[in-house]
């Protein structure tokens, strides 16, 4: 078993990252918050366009986005900004959810405060207080168990079914074997192989959720007047080489390895189970929404498996990019973390290459800054809506 | 020679990875089933498949060591393998009943 060094949480939680997290309440926050965090050391803001007008279903899971991006272990306190008291969404309801994590928590209402110049002072007080004690955080010992890796894939090419994805699903069993969880989203992509995720259950309630997640999202896009399984493989995907729907799916799962499936999540519910083994999230394929759901559910570390170079990366928890084509990682040098391109030439074996993700993945735990977060190109907080603005 | 890359050791197909394949071309495998050499029988591009052995029509493709569907028609080593000799098992309302009964 090895170890990390991370940042001890009041609830037992350890992070790798020790951030003030500058959180919107509403949108008509966003203001505020961006002047916040410009102004503090370390600071990150979280803005978004939602928390205002939006029907029950769909605020609970805003809601869970947001109150869980502030829990997420790598935060380590918390100023939240809201305008107005907003039914649901105020920000000492956020506060409420984020209170049992014991961090450093702060509310500063616009309205409350007298407008923006008097609420950006407020704010900014408790900003530098909390940057300033976070400060004298340490990093400690921690197993790996205590890691929760989630992993994605986007912009996807002939490659990543072959060698970034199998990889990265290697790298999570090595976590696993280990004691740690890995959490795979994006439930449109298990189209066409279901039975595979459904043998892992790890009970049959599990495979239940997860057939009734996939029919679910397939409903929801055919109200929309989509039909996913018609149009998939994508006539892109069929240029490409890829033939069958399962064939495309199958590339895509295989970023999570053999271990049995523990739970099954909501999109942004943080697992209720602690044993080690794969776990899976209803959710889109859109990237920013999916690796937010899962840094919502606790997740500190992602790997985000892309063929054609993308640029995602969330703005608290670190998002390695990985590639198994090697023209995307030169092309784009300075934002793809790992290139795992020498399986196809037989330069390392795809055992090896699992082993190179999981090694970039421990090391960004003990605080190795990803290419993008040195870049602070935090470019990929969206929330998931479940239903319209009214 | 031309390589295909093979992802896993019980699979019958190769992707072009590597260079894109012409008829005629000796091709061979990285990856997996190294011991594997065809002749490619028709142009492969880059992305595309290749048949590493003959796989008989209703016989299953396997991709990742799994079902990606069933050959359509008879496919030979060396072979293109695409959606012209090859059908999904999946996604098909006629036969959303049988998958229906296998997941249960």
């Amino acid at each position: 078993m090895s170890e990390f060094m991370g940042f001890h949480r009041p609830n037992g939680d350890v992070g790798i990252r020790n951030h003030v997290l500058i959180l919107s309440g509403t949108v008509y926050a966003n203001g505020v918050c961006e002047r916040v965090a410009d102004t503090i050391h370390g600071a990150v803001p979280i803005t978004h366009a939602n928390g205002r007008c939006q029907v029950a279903p769909d605020l609970r899971v805003t809601r869970r986005f947001l109150a869980g991006t502030a829990m997420n272990p790598n935060v380590g306190a918390v100023v939240i900004i809201d305008h107005f008291k907003e039914e649901g969404m105020t920000a000492e309801d956020l506060a409420a959810d984020i209170a049992p994590t014991g961090k450093l928590l702060a509310t500063v209402n616009i309205r409350g405060e007298g407008g923006f110049i008097s609420a950006v002072e407020k704010a900014t007080r408790y900003a530098q207080d909390f940057a300033r004690q976070i400060s004298l955080y340490r990093r400690e010992a921690a197993p790996m168990s205590k890691i929760l890796f989630g992993t994605e894939c986007g912009t996807s090419d002939t490659t990543s079914g072959l060698a970034s994805n199998p990889a990265n699903g290697l790298a999570g069993e090595i976590l696993i074997a280990q004691g740690g969880r890995m959490l795979m989203a994006e439930c449109t992509e298990w189209m066409g192989c279901e039975n595979w995720l459904t043998e892992k259950a790890a009970r049959p309630a599990v495979a239940e959720a997860i057939l009734a997640g996939v029919q679910h999202m397939e409903a929801r896009a055919l109200a929309s007047g989509e039909d996913i399984r018609g149009s998939q493989p994508t006539g892109d995907n069929m240029a490409g080489g890829l033939t069958t729907i399962e064939e495309k799916s199958m590339g895509a799962v295989k970023k999570i390895g053999d271990s049995p499936i523990i739970e099954y999540l909501e999109i942004a519910e943080a697992p209720t189970r602690t044993e080690p083994g794969n776990y899976v999230m209803y959710g889109p394929g859109m990237g920013a929404e999916s690796i937010s759901s899962m840094a919502a559910a606790g997740c500190q570390v992602l790997t985000f498996c892309t063929g054609g170079g993308h640029t995602s990366n969330h703005p608290i928890m670190p998002t390695i990019k990985v590639t198994g084509n090697r023209g995307s990682y030169e092309l784009m040098r300075d934002t793809v973390d790992v290139d795992v391109s020498g399986v196809f030439t037989d330069e390392i074996t795809l055992a090896e290459a699992g082993r190179i993700v999981y090694d970039e993945v421990e090391r960004v735990c003990n605080g190795y800054l990803t290419k993008s977060e040195a870049l602070r190109d935090n470019n990929s907080f969206a929330i998931h809506r479940v239903g319209p603005s009214i | 020679m031309k390589k295909v890359f093979v992802v896993y050791a019980t699979d019958n197909v190769g992707t072009a990875v590597l260079e894109p394949i012409q008829t005629g071309d000796h091709v061979g495998c990285n990856g997996e089933r190294s011991d594997l050499e065809v002749i490619a029988q028709a142009d492969i591009a880059y992305g595309h498949k290749i048949a590493l052995m003959d796989i008989a029509a209703g016989d299953t493709v396997l991709k990742y060591g799994l079902s990606i569907g069933s050959a359509s028609s008879d496919i030979k080593a060396g072979d293109h393998v695409h959606t012209h000799n090859v059908e999904s098992n999946r996604g098909r309302g006629d036969l959303a009943e049988r998958n229906a009964i296998a997941t249960e």
